[in-house]
């Protein structure tokens, strides 16, 4: 082991650097990004107001901390997302299950799953409004919606991929359906869960965001949308810059908390973090 | 299921038929036609006995293995576990494969463990046996390893006691070195005569390695090219325990000689069909 080790320590010291000079350039970036927003809104190339100082941002978001009705908003906008993307998650992988392991159903269902996966999921609002009201219902089912379909997709092909052994293992030993699904499928299938799970949710946010702000009373979206018609461009930017963060943030805790049982280095591909 | 660890298995009853086949027959339909991959196939396995199927590819050596371990029910005729017949799945006949069959996501002691803990068995219990077969393949020290971590040798041995870990009456292992290199296979190979002396394990190996199937059985069963019959069966006295340096004995020779001469024309045979079907294509 200690050999391994030592063969590896040249490469890896060059990993290190090399994110060493990707964090100094993601600084610059970073600064240089900053500058160039306060030249743009210094400059009166545009309509006043529309690319505020990022004082005038700062402030925003020291009135938004300062304000109850804040944090009522957050907290609807978050429950919505997390419910829908339970919701939407759980019933993707049962879904993506049974299309991957009953041949018949897949051939049927999947190629509708599938040219339905590529539509804006926004169409499905008027219905989901009729059948839900304006409340957070039509919020969740819409945020369930869009991401049910990447779990779904993501679920019935990793099934197929299953290395054909691990069932007949579960075969010969006289399986029952359950301990099959338990024992086999879901753990095998782990990694394309984990891939729905992260594209899941930011998805899901968007589903929820996006219902938010075409018709409700509450929520981050909804917010956001009265600043604007406001025109209080800062607070509305200082919106926006908060739901960055929660769909980010959301992204990163999945891919760190949802470590793959294995030797290390098996963790998710998408968007892997740091 | 008793409660004896599988090592103190007691070595008694040698000789008594365990599995029967009795004049089993299995076609397939393909596009090309009927083929008739096993015809007419009886053969008793006694207690405790290992014993060999060799032929060449195409033989229907596989298709006669699952349908002992039940993975093809499909079949005529009938194959008698103790005077039971078997038709399907069942824990009392054991499959290791040819193929890497070990889970990923479960650390070697776990994957041993895994027949026992779909089957209920306390969570001490089930380690502390899978401990013991761990240490019966000569995997101790390496409970906490996942596969990836180890080598292909290390990880059949792993299927290897997994499949011991229910206790079979009966071990069936299709071609379980083909895809090891052949210093791996050789030295795995006395392992498994190493444990099968151990257990007295009535054995069933599917194999097209000669010297592996001389080395290991008590008798090598020579199967001719579709449809798959048994040719020939070639009694192995070789001494008990064997060992791979008994390869380079004149008698170990006469053996291989004796299984090839045979086997020769039934893989030739097989290659002139292969090759024929390469040209129709």
């Amino acid at each position: 082991m200690v050999a391994v080790g030592q063969m590896n320590d040249a490469p890896r010291r060059r990993r290190l650097r090399i994110s060493n000079s990707v964090t100094t350039y993601r600084v610059v970036a970073l600064v240089l990004l900053f500058a160039l927003w306060e030249i743009a809104g210094a400059s009166g190339l545009f309509f006043r107001g529309v690319i505020p100082s990022t004082v005038l941002i700062a402030q925003a978001f020291v009135r938004l901390f300062g304000d109850p009705a804040f944090y009522t908003h957050f907290g609807i906008t978050l429950f919505e997302i997390v419910v829908g993307f339970v919701i939407g998650s759980s019933l993707g992988v049962v879904v993506g299950l049974a299309l991957g392991i009953n041949r018949y159903t897949g051939e049927v269902f999947e190629p509708m799953l599938n040219y339905l996966a590529s539509t804006p999921k926004v169409v499905f609002l008027p219905i989901l409004l009729i059948l839900f009201g304006i409340g957070v219902g039509s919020k969740i089912s819409l945020g369930a919606i869009s991401c049910f379909f990447p779990m779904a997709l993501s679920v019935a092909a990793g099934v197929r991929t299953i290395n054909p052994m691990f069932l007949r293992v579960g075969q010969s030993l006289n399986l029952s359906f359950g301990h099959r699904i338990r024992n086999i499928y879901i753990p095998a299938l782990l990694p394309p869960i984990a891939t729905g799970l992260r594209l899941g949710f930011g998805i899901a946010t968007v589903g929820c965001l996006m219902s938010e702000i075409k018709l409700s009373n509450h929520g981050l979206g909804y917010a956001a949308m009265q600043a604007y018609n406001r025109f209080d461009i800062p607070t509305m930017l200082a919106l926006l810059l908060i739901i960055f963060t929660l769909a980010g943030l959301g992204n990163y805790l999945i891919g760190r908390f949802v470590r793959l049982p294995g030797p290390t280095n098996r963790r998710t591909t998408v968007l892997p973090p740091r | 299921m008793n409660d004896t660890v599988v090592i103190d298995t007691p070595s008694t009853a040698v000789g008594l038929p365990t599995l029967r086949i009795d004049r089993v027959t299995k076609s397939f339909q393909t596009a090309k036609g009927k083929i008739t991959a096993v015809d007419d196939v009886s053969l008793d396995i006694r207690q405790g006995e290992f014993i060999s199927i060799i032929g060449p590819s195409g033989c229907g050596k596989s298709t006669l293995m699952n349908m002992v371990g039940g993975l093809i029910a499909d079949f005529d005729g009938q194959i008698l576990l103790d005077g039971k017949a078997v038709r399907g799945c069942q824990p009392s006949i054991g499959m290791v494969f040819q193929e890497e069959s070990t889970f990923p996501w479960r650390t070697a002691i776990e994957n041993v463990a895994f027949p026992l803990e779909a089957a209920g068995m306390a969570r001490d219990k089930r380690v502390a046996r899978a401990r013991d077969l761990l240490d019966l393949v000569g995997l101790t020290g390496f409970e906490n390893h996942y596969p990836a971590e180890l080598s292909g040798g290390m990880r059949q041995r792993i299927a290897i006691a997994r499949t011991l870990a229910f206790e079979p009456r009966v071990l069936l292992m299709d071609e379980p070195f083909a895809a090891l290199d052949e210093q791996t296979r050789l030295l795995l190979g006395d392992k498994v005569v190493q444990i099968q002396q151990q257990l007295r394990q009535t054995t069933m190996l599917i194999t097209h390695n000669i010297s592996e199937a001389v080395q290991l059985s008590d008798r090598v069963l020579i199967m001719t090219f579709r449809p798959g019959r048994i040719k020939r069966v070639v009694d192995i006295d070789l001494p008990r325990p064997r060992s791979s340096e008994m390869m380079g004995s004149e008698k170990f020779a006469k053996y291989v000689a004796e299984v090839w001469n045979d086997l020769r024309e039934e893989a030739s045979k097989g290659l002139r069909e292969s090759e024929a079907a390469a040209g129709a294509r």
